[in-house]
């Protein structure tokens, strides 16, 4: 079929950044088909330059309000590589249920508020208020009860204040985690499986496509690696988070002021997604009752069913939450003081999954223990070209569908990446030549 | 017991955006058991959580109101038109305005709910606060105290 398409979806906004979608085919011949980035460059590194060890986690928090903890998270243990900070178990279980606080509260945030209305098809949040009242009141009680649980282990829910280099500053009360343990079953587990139900509801309505790509996440020998382990890709298998720009290879592209990333193939999948593809696994078997109940299968290469992904990892985190809390007090809480002393000082790595996948950072530290160089590679850089690469698939696919459509579908595809553009720290100022 | 409750809204690392955040920190100096301080960062949906059970509550952020940098506004929500972020590729969409939105449908506004506008000059990334906005936050400071006063009166009435 010979067609004409121009699509240009253009998105301002007050403060934080945004992506443009642009299609442009002629003659029934794709041209064009990208998500371009517009805003200006971060400078990660010139922002961490001569930081000291103990501001680090803290400025890097900052950069997002949506990704806070899981920046927080990565920049401790980026430091504690660099500078040889041994910690103890309490703090890797207590930090292990921080990060399940901001999986759960930005997994739900994402399934509820950007894709249910795709799904839906009502054009954003607001219309469910009045029809599923119900629905968006439990995603705010979800919200409330993840934030809860980064309040009472890190001092402040979105710019937590007590996990610092080698431990933390303040240890939870007993009566606190078991006040958490308790909301966490009576309410966190019936609103988890009560979210099955609704996404289950509403399955018919993501778009069938499948594009097979490599996916990369962390695995971890133990668990569902979300807090460390080794870089793992379905393509080429395990290497270490030390090898880490081995597997980034980022690059520059004419229509994104982000780097673009690449490893064995054009592009790479990294969220989750790509966890569940490659740890599912690890999962117990509530989560994979529930991936079950809502159509995601292992292997799956519907980049759509990334949110299905996320709503098995919302009930992962609360069942894990439990067996921590368990775990900590089991073990008996110790009023442990973080250990500050280096052993060394130099460069070290560090990566997590956060919500929308991978996370690397990589500082380098001069021997009074101030950074001199840093660099942040961030999940939704990694997986624009994989973005682009899906709809350069898509575009084609959806030929005898309306304008309309075809943009809502981009749209939509944009959307279950869960990107957080505002978060693109990593970038560079480039000329745009059309 | 609380009488009054604000709510810094904003990203310290953006220049005048963290006009919130920073005016938080100046009231944290004079601490008055009566004043709840929150600093909700740039997580504007999370100043949900803190509607709830309370009476009065001032939310200060910047806002492009089209005025002169440095101009404070206390800003009823009701009698406004809050422009909605056009972001709907990213949760960054969920801003402030559409948390104020989110709560008016679901009846969860505190009955007396001010923001306090500060026109940013600028919200580049890694920048400082303007001069002229540095001079804003002792006026916010000022107003956040005449506030409390008046707040305390009414409770006490």
């Amino acid at each position: 079929m010979s067609r004409d398409l121009d699509i240009k979806v253009h998105h301002l906004t007050r403060v934080e950044g945004h992506g443009n979608i642009v299609v442009n085919m002629k003659d029934g011949v794709l041209e064009k088909a990208h998500l371009s980035i517009v805003e200006p460059p971060r400078f990660f590194e010139a922002m961490m330059k001569g930081r000291s060890f103990r501001e680090a986690a803290i400025i890097t928090s900052r950069i997002c309000g949506i990704c806070s903890l899981g920046h927080q998270m990565t920049s401790l243990v980026t430091t504690e590589d660099a500078l040889g900070l041994e910690i103890s178990e309490q703090t890797v279980l207590l930090r292990k249920l921080l990060v399940h606080g901001a999986t759960l509260q930005s997994n739900i945030l994402h399934a509820y508020f950007l894709a249910a209305p795709d799904f839906l098809n009502v054009g954003s949040v607001f219309p469910l208020i009045a029809t599923h009242k119900d629905v968006v009141l439990r995603a705010l009680r979800m919200k409330r009860l993840a934030n809860d649980i980064a309040d009472i282990v890190s001092g402040r829910a979105v710019h937590p204040i007590t996990p610092v280099p080698g431990g933390f500053s303040r240890i939870p009360e007993k009566a606190e985690l078991l006040e958490i343990k308790r909301r966490l079953l009576e309410e966190g587990l019936p609103d988890g499986l009560a979210t099955i139900e609704t996404m289950k509801s509403l399955a018919g309505a993501i778009p069938q496509f499948e594009r097979e790509t490599e996916y990369i996440s962390l695995k971890h020998p133990d668990e569902y690696a979300l807090y460390q382990g080794d870089i793992f890709s379905s393509d080429t298998g395990a290497t270490p988070v030390s090898n880490y720009l081995d597997v980034t290879n980022e690059f520059v592209v004419h229509h994104s002021t982000s780097k673009h990333a690449k490893h064995h193939r054009s592009s790479y999948f990294v969220g989750a997604l790509a966890r569940w593809n490659n740890n599912h696994a690890q999962l117990g078997e509530e989560a994979l009752a529930a991936a079950e109940a809502m159509g995601l299968k292992p292997n799956c290469y519907n980049p759509y069913m990334n949110t299905i992904a996320q709503v098995v990892e919302a009930v992962h985190c609360i069942l894990d939450s439990v067996r921590i809390i368990d775990k900590l007090i089991d073990r008996g809480l110790k009023n442990e003081k973080p250990n500050q002393s280096p052993t060394r000082y130099g460069r070290g790595v560090g990566s997590n999954e956060v919500p929308r996948g991978i996370l690397f950072h990589d500082y380098t530290y001069d021997n009074k223990g101030n950074i001199i160089k840093a660099n942040c590679i961030i999940p939704t850089g990694q997986n624009l070209a994989n973005i682009d690469d899906d709809m350069v698939k898509l575009v084609p696919e959806l030929m005898d569908k309306s304008k309309e459509e075809i943009t809502l579908n981009l749209e939509m595809l944009v959307r279950a990446y869960d990107p957080c553009i505002s978060c693109s720290v990593h970038m560079l100022e480039v000329d745009f030549i059309e | 017991m609380t009488a009054l409750t604000v709510i810094g809204v904003g990203s310290r690392l953006r220049g005048d955006d963290a006009i919130g955040p920073l005016v938080i920190e100046a009231l944290a100096e004079q601490t008055d058991s009566q004043l709840e301080l929150v600093d909700a960062g740039s997580d504007a949906l999370g100043i949900l959580e803190y509607f709830e059970g309370r009476d009065h509550v001032l939310v200060v952020d910047a806002c492009r109101m089209g005025c002169k940098a440095g101009y404070v506004e206390a800003i009823d929500p009701a009698q406004v038109d809050l422009i909605l972020q056009k972001d709907p590729l990213s949760l960054h969409g969920l801003g402030l305005s559409e948390a104020i939105k989110m709560a008016k449908s679901l009846n969860l506004l505190p009955h007396d709910l001010k923001i306090i506008g500060i026109e940013p000059e600028s919200i580049q990334f890694n920048g400082s606060l303007s001069a002229p906005v540095q001079r804003a936050l002792k006026m916010v400071v000022n107003i956040i105290h005449d506030e409390l006063n008046r707040v305390k009166q009414l409770v006490e009435a």
